[in-house]
């Protein structure tokens, strides 16, 4: 049995006996009529490309005169061979779907070994192939070559599962489809983890995202391959489509003639198998495809929102497809979760997605329940979401306190935030809920560097933001501990959220960001602190990458310009994880490690200026801040006062503390004298908080510290301050471990009359401690060495030290307590607990002057015995 | 024609950039780089700790010209990078043989 041309033996007859130089003519007529037919059909493609309509139908009929030339060929060599042969077409040929400049795939099998006369018709087939400059990829196999298939060899097998015969035996190719059909069904899984490991490698290649700027419309995620792996998939898992996912399979044919039409295109005019759609191109596609808009740049933006819309169907159904083929395996059918939630295998599902669709606070719980349980949300939810979302408001969302705690809480940076959100997108959710966000939507901003739309370069950064969790490298452990340092990683997500959203209008990206987020974040009611944070670091989000790969970083002054632009700590390491995921989302080539080394280094430089050169600049060094102070002075404040209040302290300290708590220390600070301490102990959430002002003495930080150790206070954060006139103001943050202020009613009285006593000079702490001190929880050793370092050169007033430990209680009022024993003054005092980590920052000084050596050892032996638990013998 | 390859300080790159553009100097390429000279990096202290930063972040700025101009050029990036610090980084004069334009094939003049 024969396919196509059918074998006309009174040619082969015909051959040896008639004059060779007529058989030669005949044979180049033939070549020629072929030559021109193929030609014709090839200028008829262009023409129909050119116009958008290269799509299935033109590309099938170009597959089908391809078959006719292949035919012809075969069957004018066929005398040539002895074996019983079948030729094949692999690829998108063998689905029919062959663009103007493909490769023409082509399988030549013998059923038996390949001998000289087989090698002979090979050539006779092939070469005029490549004199019609055809680009002819040709595998010649013998059946035998199927009796034991590679099934790992995943290219291989993808290839002849879409084998179609195009010539010669029948038979031949149906005992072959067999054999590869017995071989994907003994080897199935193994097949299936190969084509998966596949599909993945080649979307990594890609950042795994469909939103890019200058899209592969055959390879990137959402092109044409993930639409055939799609196909390899239901093929090697026997994957049925369920009728009610009919709307899916319409979608993803229209997906496939639109990239079909699209690469027509893009074939007709560059002349040559191209597959990205270049910014060049992209005008030329959008007139071709009759996009709509006034400009081309309108034209353009149709064109890539319906590109978008389609990729994000194929990788959808990709998503599908996988999840289909790797079930996990532990998860029974379906968990129900609380009264509205099951989690089936294809994720986190409404039980009744009638009721569901009218109760908006439904749909952002269960993105908070497919978080904490890291599964994806299902189909039925996404789509019940996004047919329903027309009829809600962004602030359907947000009415009370409960639902805005639940929204500001979601955007917690962790593993599968990145998925979650971009579903949420996907769906249109996360535009209904931050309408703001949605003015960067599928956006495209053409420059040199920028390879995704700016709704996909934000998302990307929270991913790159998430992955800092668990850093693969030691250079990104360095960052990812400062994330584990931030008191509210959410405002760092809420800033990357909106810190592009300007982009939508040409102006000054940074401000009109902020400008933007401005009614999201009243909408949120996020508290003024944190709002604070997140307008400064939209704001200046190109700042650090400005100063870290263009400024001279040996220059202190520069150093210091930037730590008086950051101010805080905290906001440091917020725009350092800013900048670095925020150029790492640009491309997956833009954030080198030579960048990351200097921004490490900027980041190092202006901790160091912060925490350690601090101490020498005072507020009258900065006038605008101080002019600030002064201008929404209340009225119950004078100048002088204020100014007297403030002309002593650092310059971080307006940095360090709003308006409110300004003046609040000013009124705290009235009238105070010697012995006295005014105090005000209040709470915020789980945290206490203590503010003093008094009178600087001996001993006073130490006994402060003390006091709340002695009450079980355990101290994570606190600014200790005095000024050159002896004011001291001291703010510290603590948790109430041992619950003596949640359960006792007069507790806050207690604890500032203990301060008022102290101050005084009445009660003894270290008698006060000692008990308490004795016990093991005091004097647990150090897991790790601590680490006790004098800086001499930061500041020209103080000998800074810096002490790293492991945490413990009473810690601080113990270290504190050798500085006083020493004989030394603890001017300034930065206290912060990282984790288990304690790192006090201490400004000292002795009789007024820096430490000398003999003095510093003498210190560090005193802080040594402390941290080893023997300063004491009990 | 000469090769000149120089090494300068990250936040140099754009006043040898500009002060190579008023000497009409056509192309260049640059690079970052890591490396170390006689400065031999330095040590960085974080949080109380001591660490090493042996390679110091740099950029390599690559540009062709002819004889008749090399020297005009090296003095020009040598004026433009330094700042008279250890570090200010290196200029380095190679011979060309030929160069060609790739799309036109045409060998410039040398």
């Amino acid at each position: 049995m024969t396919m196509g041309i059918e074998h006309d033996s009174s040619r082969d007859a015909g051959i040896g006996t008639r004059d060779s130089g007529a058989a030669a003519a005949d044979a180049r007529t033939r070549r020629t009529q072929m030559a021109a037919a193929l030609a014709a059909t090839r200028r008829e493609f262009a023409l129909e490309a050119r116009q958008g309509r290269g799509g299935r139908e033109v590309q099938a009929n170009y597959a089908a005169q391809m078959d006719a030339v292949v035919q012809q060929l075969v069957d004018a060599a066929r005398g040539q061979a002895v074996r019983t042969l079948v030729v094949c077409a692999l690829g998108g040929y063998g689905r029919r779907t062959l663009c103007l400049h493909s490769d023409v795939d082509l399988m030549i099998l013998f059923d038996g070994s390949i001998g000289r006369e087989e090698e002979r018709f090979v050539n006779a087939v092939l070469q005029p192939l490549w004199d019609l400059q055809l680009v002819v990829g040709h595998q010649v196999r013998e059946l035998a070559d199927f009796d034991d298939l590679d099934t790992a060899n995943t290219e291989f097998l993808l290839a002849v599962l879409d084998a179609r015969a195009i010539a010669g035996d029948a038979g031949l190719f149906e005992r072959l489809r067999e054999r590869v059909a017995g071989a994907t069904t003994a080897h199935r899984s193994r097949a299936v983890d190969a084509l998966l490991e596949l599909i993945e490698q080649r979307q990594a290649q890609f950042n795994g995202t469909i939103y890019q700027l200058e899209p592969d419309i055959k390879n990137a995620p959402g092109g044409l391959r993930d639409i055939a792996g799609i196909r390899y998939l239901q093929t090697l898992t026997a994957d049925r489509v369920e009728p009610e996912r009919s709307r899916a399979v319409g979608q993803l044919q229209d997906a496939e003639d639109f990239l079909l039409r699209v690469r027509g295109v893009l074939h007709a005019e560059s002349g040559r198998d191209a597959n990205i759609l270049t910014h060049e191109l992209q005008e030329r596609v959008a007139d071709a495809m009759g996009c709509k808009g006034d400009e081309p740049r309108h034209r353009v933006e149709t064109l890539m929102g319906i590109y978008f819309r389609h990729a994000r169907v194929i990788f959808r159904e990709l998503g599908r497809a996988q999840r289909a083929a790797r079930p996990p395996a532990e998860r029974p059918a379906a968990t129900r979760v609380g009264r509205h939630f099951e989690i089936a295998t294809d994720g986190i599902r409404f039980l009744d997605p009638e009721s569901a669709a009218g109760r908006p606070s439904l749909w952002v719980e269960m993105f908070r329940l497919a978080l904490a349980d890291g599964c994806p949300v299902s189909e039925q939810a996404l789509d019940t979401i996004e047919q329903n979302l027309d009829r809600h408001s962004a602030d359907d969302f947000a009415g009370t306190e409960a639902e805005r705690q639940q929204l500001r809480n979601l955007f917690y940076p962790r593993p599968g935030l990145y998925a979650r959100l971009s579903e949420m997108h996907d769906c249109g959710l996360l535009n209904r809920i931050l309408p703001e966000f949605a003015a960067v939507h599928c956006r495209v901003i053409r420059d040199f560097h920028h390879k995704y739309t700016v709704d996909e370069h934000t998302l990307l950064t929270i991913r790159g933001l998430e992955a800092l969790w668990n850093p693969t490298t030691p250079n990104r452990k360095r960052f990812g501990a400062l994330l584990e340092e931030l008191r509210a990683p959410e405002v760092l997500t809420l800033s990357l959220i909106f810190h592009d959203i300007g982009k939508a209008a040409e102006t000054d990206h940074a401000q009109e960001s902020v400008r933007l987020a401005r009614p999201a974040l009243d909408r949120l009611e996020v508290p003024a602190d944190a709002r604070q944070a997140i307008e400064f670091l939209i704001r200046n989000h190109l700042v650090m990458s400005q100063f870290a790969f263009r400024r001279d970083l040996d220059d202190p002054h520069v150093v210091a310009q930037f730590a008086h632009m950051v101010g805080t700590e905290e906001l440091l390491k917020m725009l350092c994880l800013l900048t670095l995921v925020d150029v790492e989302a640009v491309s997956s080539s833009t954030l080198t490690p030579w960048k990351e080394e200097l921004l490490w280094r900027l980041y190092v430089e202006t901790y160091n200026q912060l925490t350690l050169g601090y101490g020498d600049e005072l507020v009258p060094q900065d006038p605008a801040g101080l002019a600030v102070v002064i201008a929404g002075r209340p009225e119950d404040i004078s100048d002088e006062e204020l100014t007297q209040f403030l002309e002593g302290l650092p310059r971080r300290y307006l940095a360090l503390f709003g308006l409110a708590s300004i003046y609040r220390h000013v009124r705290l600070a009235r009238g105070i004298r010697r012995d006295e301490v005014h105090a005000i102990l209040e709470n915020h959430d789980d945290v206490w908080e203590l503010t003093i002002v008094t009178l600087d003495k001996p001993y006073l930080f130490s006994n402060v510290a003390g006091v709340l150790s002695y009450f079980g206070m355990d101290i994570h954060r606190g600014q200790a301050m005095t000024t050159p006139g002896g004011l001291v103001l001291d703010v510290f943050e603590f948790s109430d471990e041992q619950g003596f202020l949640r359960q006792n009613p007069g507790a806050t009285a207690e604890i500032t009359r203990m301060l008022d006593r102290v101050v005084a000079g009445w009660v003894d702490v270290p008698a006060l401690l000692r008990g308490r001190e004795a016990s093991l929880l005091y004097r647990r050793r150090q897991r790790e060495p601590a680490r006790i370092h004098f800086d001499n050169e930061h500041s020209q007033k103080y000998t800074v030290l810096e002490i790293v430990a492991d945490d413990a209680p009473g810690l601080l009022h113990r270290m504190s307590r050798v500085v006083s024993e020493q004989g030394c003054d603890l001017d300034l005092a930065l206290i912060a607990t990282e984790g288990r980590k304690a790192i006090d920052v201490l400004h000292v000084t002795k009789a007024g002057k820096k430490l000398a050596e003999h003095e510093r050892n003498a210190l560090k032996h005193g802080l040594e015995r402390v941290l080893e638990g023997t300063d004491e013998t009990r | 024609m000469k090769l000149v390859k120089a090494i300068v300080r990250p936040n140099k790159v754009d006043e040898v950039r500009d002060a190579l553009q008023k000497l009409n100097v056509g192309g260049m390429t640059v690079t970052e780089v890591r490396g170390h000279g006689r400065q031999k990096g330095h040590t960085a202290i974080y949080r109380g700790k001591e660490y090493d930063v042996t390679l110091l972040p740099k950029i390599c700025i690559d540009v062709v010209v002819t004889n008749n101009i090399v020297e005009e050029v090296i003095q020009t990036i040598i004026r433009s990078a330094r700042t008279g610090e250890i570090g200010d980084g290196r200029v380095f004069v190679l011979p060309v043989e030929h160069s060609y334009n790739i799309r036109t094939g045409e060998q410039d003049a040398s």
